[in-house]
């Protein structure tokens, strides 16, 4: 029986990823803590924000991620679609395979499914070539989709895994140039369909939830991986409610953090954009003006460019400064108090 | 029988609790206003005052009126104060009010009835009165100057002047203007960086987003209208060491490389580790594959040209086709050289005749159109009837 236990012996000290190009170097001074047992050192915030310049393609192309959880239902697919389309709006060429054989979805979250005629399973049958198989997206034509099967076939995984490894090097020797990512939406569980989706990755994206059940999934995954020797995990903690955080009632990310010992490539916060993105077929990183979601799947991929990871994590809402109006309930307060006085006087 | 009301302007006897903000300070304002009102008009501010007082029910059950307020002399001397009329009050509006006035008429006449019997207690009585008299009301110790009455009703005239042209003419700004370069930028719409020369836009970034700020401290990060606190991320590379190692030591794992059915023996010279089970009704998986492995990766790695299985087919097709022409050819030759031509050519022959026809019906008249129709169906069927013929 294995059981998480966060580490105890936190230190202050230094970040440890390596960062590039001119990053916007602002210094962090420790907010109040929130819990009052864990001192914050004050520490550099490389990559909160960056204005104004390109991401830098860090590592060889193609960079295959395999985007994984374990556990079903805490975003991979979302995570894989809106990441993807991240990576082609900062200009790099995205090829995102569903490794999910029988219940693929990537498909639907993109809009895209009307448009997938042939799969892999064609491909390796000889119905149809490699190219047209590749589903390439209208908004944005520097990415593409690319199925493994369709619901009702069986894919032969006997050598499903060296399927995998072929289409990455027939990517590779495209006449149009080698992508530069080759995302991978590995399906939930161990089995099978994982083993094939991982066979040939690089790195790896761990997506989790804040919870146990997702946790323990989460930790077994990257055990496997790391087996498998797939060193470069980092982890996206989608579904964060800060309102949930500040009552005790969720685990922070940085407890998630404790437990798993993985480096933060994003944090998701809840977001009811995301099942009307995913009904509408429209990632959430297009939409306009961007949520808040999007907005954290950007900067998300912006670290997947650099090989990045978040130096900061946000924490909870800070209570609203008051306005202009509020200075009548102010006074309303003061006169509550002063009636109260008064009301004392006269009594006594 | 004469009663003393002292009116007692303690805010306690406003029962603000349940009021909301918009009418407590729309009524302390309305107060105000009259305090200005009376300073001129003395006789009206007692009445004014004693109007306030009954709507908010005003605890105490004893008025003191006193002639000289003395608002407009700009001073008021409350030690030297004294009551130079003395009468009872009845509001005849309010049935609450004249409730308590007969409870107070009686409470005084049983005061006065047994003011023989107890005189101790109309001494405590007294001075209880006294007490509470000269606790100066709270009002009248903000009215003292005068001078500084005028200074805060123009401030508050000024303030709320100053709030209504406020509200109304952020109304009239967004009301005048709703799809204004400048309401599309205040929406997110539309970047103000990207107009004008100075600066164009080189690369669609979204990290440059309007709706992103951090806060001056750096503490603090601004999405999308709401403020959040940061805080640095602690893990170190020894924390993500011992997590490693403790993961190794739990999960001892090897990639499986063969799938067999279930059922099916380990080959040998196998690590039975690397070995999986695949059940025979998998939905998704099977180890079962009708297609070579090399031939698989041959189809994965073509470039151009038809791919294989189309190819493949489609060159069995034609040599089937080939093969049955031939075949064919050779029986019709054999069997009847005759019946062949009339099949090769029925339908032909018979257009050229509808032509003929139809040639002939458009220099005539209209209605030969069912003729052509039967005789197309009765051609299709003669090479229908002609083709069950020669079949067999």
């Amino acid at each position: 029986m294995i059981t998480l236990h966060p580490l105890t012996n936190r230190k202050p000290s230094f970040l440890y990823s390596v960062t590039s190009g001119p990053l916007n170097k602002k210094i962090l001074k420790p907010p109040k803590p929130y819990h009052k047992t864990k001192p914050y050192p004050t520490i550099t915030i490389q990559s909160v924000l960056q204005y104004n310049r390109k991401p830098e393609l860090a590592g060889e192309t193609p960079r295959v991620v395999v985007i994984t959880s374990g556990k079903g239902g805490v975003g991979k697919t979302t995570t894989t679609a809106n990441v993807g389309l991240s990576l082609a709006r900062l200009g790099f060429s995205v090829v995102a395979i569903d490794a999910d054989v029988g219940l693929r979805n990537l498909d639907l979250l993109l809009g895209l499914e009307n448009r997938v005629n042939y799969t892999v399973v064609e491909v390796l049958n000889g119905d149809c070539r490699l190219d047209q198989a590749l589903v390439r997206d209208k908004r944005w034509s520097n990415f593409e989709l690319l199925c493994i099967s369709k619901p009702r076939s069986k894919l032969p995984i006997g050598f499903g895994g060296k399927a995998l490894v072929w289409l990455v090097d027939a990517l590779k020797d495209r006449q149009e140039g080698c992508p530069d990512f080759i995302l991978i939406d590995c399906p939930a569980g161990i089995d099978a369909g994982f083993i094939t989706a991982i066979t040939p990755a690089n790195e790896a994206v761990l997506v989790t939830t804040p919870d146990i059940t997702s946790l323990r999934d989460a930790d077994r995954v990257t055990g496997l991986l790391e087996c498998d020797g797939i060193r470069d995990i980092k982890m996206i903690v989608n579904r964060v409610r800060t309102d949930m955080i500040k009552g005790e009632d969720m685990m922070s990310v940085l407890d998630v953090q404790e437990m798993l010992g993985l480096a933060l490539l994003g944090v998701i916060p809840e977001d009811s954009e995301v099942i009307r993105s995913t009904n509408r077929g429209f990632p959430l990183v297009l939409n306009k003006p961007p949520t808040l979601a999007g907005l954290a799947f950007e900067q998300a991929a912006w670290r997947l460019v650099e090989q990045d990871s978040m130096k900061a994590v946000v924490l909870e809402e800070e209570p609203k400064k008051r306005g202009f109006f509020s200075f009548f309930g102010r006074i309303e307060c003061w006169t509550r108090k002063f009636q109260y006085i008064s009301y004392l006087g006269s009594v006594c | 029988m004469t009663s003393i009301w002292t009116l007692q302007l303690h805010t306690v006897s406003f029962p603000v609790k349940y009021f909301k903000f918009v009418i407590f300070s729309s009524f302390y304002l309305i107060f105000i206003c009259t305090v200005f009102v009376s300073s001129y008009v003395n006789t009206q501010f007692v009445i004014v005052v004693f109007n306030v007082c009954s709507k908010h029910r005003v605890s105490s059950n004893v008025l003191e009126i006193r002639t000289e307020p003395g608002f407009n002399c700009g001073y008021l001397n409350w030690a030297g104060r004294k009551t130079c009329r003395k009468f009872v009050l009845r509001a005849s509006s309010d049935s609450v009010n004249s409730d308590d006035d007969k409870r107070i008429q009686d409470e005084v006449l049983a005061v006065e009835s047994e003011r023989d019997n107890v005189v101790d207690s109309k001494n405590s009585v007294r001075r209880l009165q006294e007490t509470i008299s000269s606790l100066p009301p709270v009002i009248f110790l903000t009215k003292r100057h005068s001078g500084a009455n005028y200074a805060i009703g123009v401030c508050i005239a000024a303030t709320l002047l100053v709030i209504a042209v406020r509200v109304y003419l952020t109304r009239k700004s967004r009301l005048s203007r709703p799809g204004s370069v400048a309401d599309l930028v205040r929406r997110g719409q539309l970047r103000s960086d990207r107009r004008g020369i100075s600066r164009p836009l080189k690369y669609d970034d979204p990290f440059n987003n309007p709706l992103v700020k951090v806060g001056k401290s750096n503490s603090t990060v601004e999405m999308c209208g709401k403020v959040y606190r940061l805080a640095p991320v602690t893990l170190t590379k020894e924390q993500q060491a011992i997590h490693q190692k403790r993961r190794s030591r739990a999960y001892q794992w090897k990639r499986p490389t063969l799938f067999l059915r279930e059922g099916d023996s380990i080959p040998p010279d196998v690590d039975p580790d690397t070995v999986r089970w695949i059940p025979a009704n998998h939905p998704f998986a099977t180890t079962a594959s009708d297609i070579d492995e090399d031939l698989a990766q041959n189809n994965v790695y073509q470039k151009h040209g038809v791919p294989f299985r189309i190819r493949a087919e489609h060159e069995a097709l034609q040599r089937k086709l080939e093969a049955l022409q031939s075949e064919q050819k050779f029986k019709k030759l054999v069997i009847d050289p005759g019946a062949g031509k009339d099949f090769e050519r029925p339908f032909k022959s018979q257009l050229k005749s509808d032509e003929q026809i139809e040639q002939s019906s458009s220099n005539s008249e209209v209605g030969s159109n069912p003729l052509k129709s039967d005789r197309g169906c009765s051609s299709l069927r003669s090479n229908s009837t002609s083709e069950e013929m020669q079949k067999p």
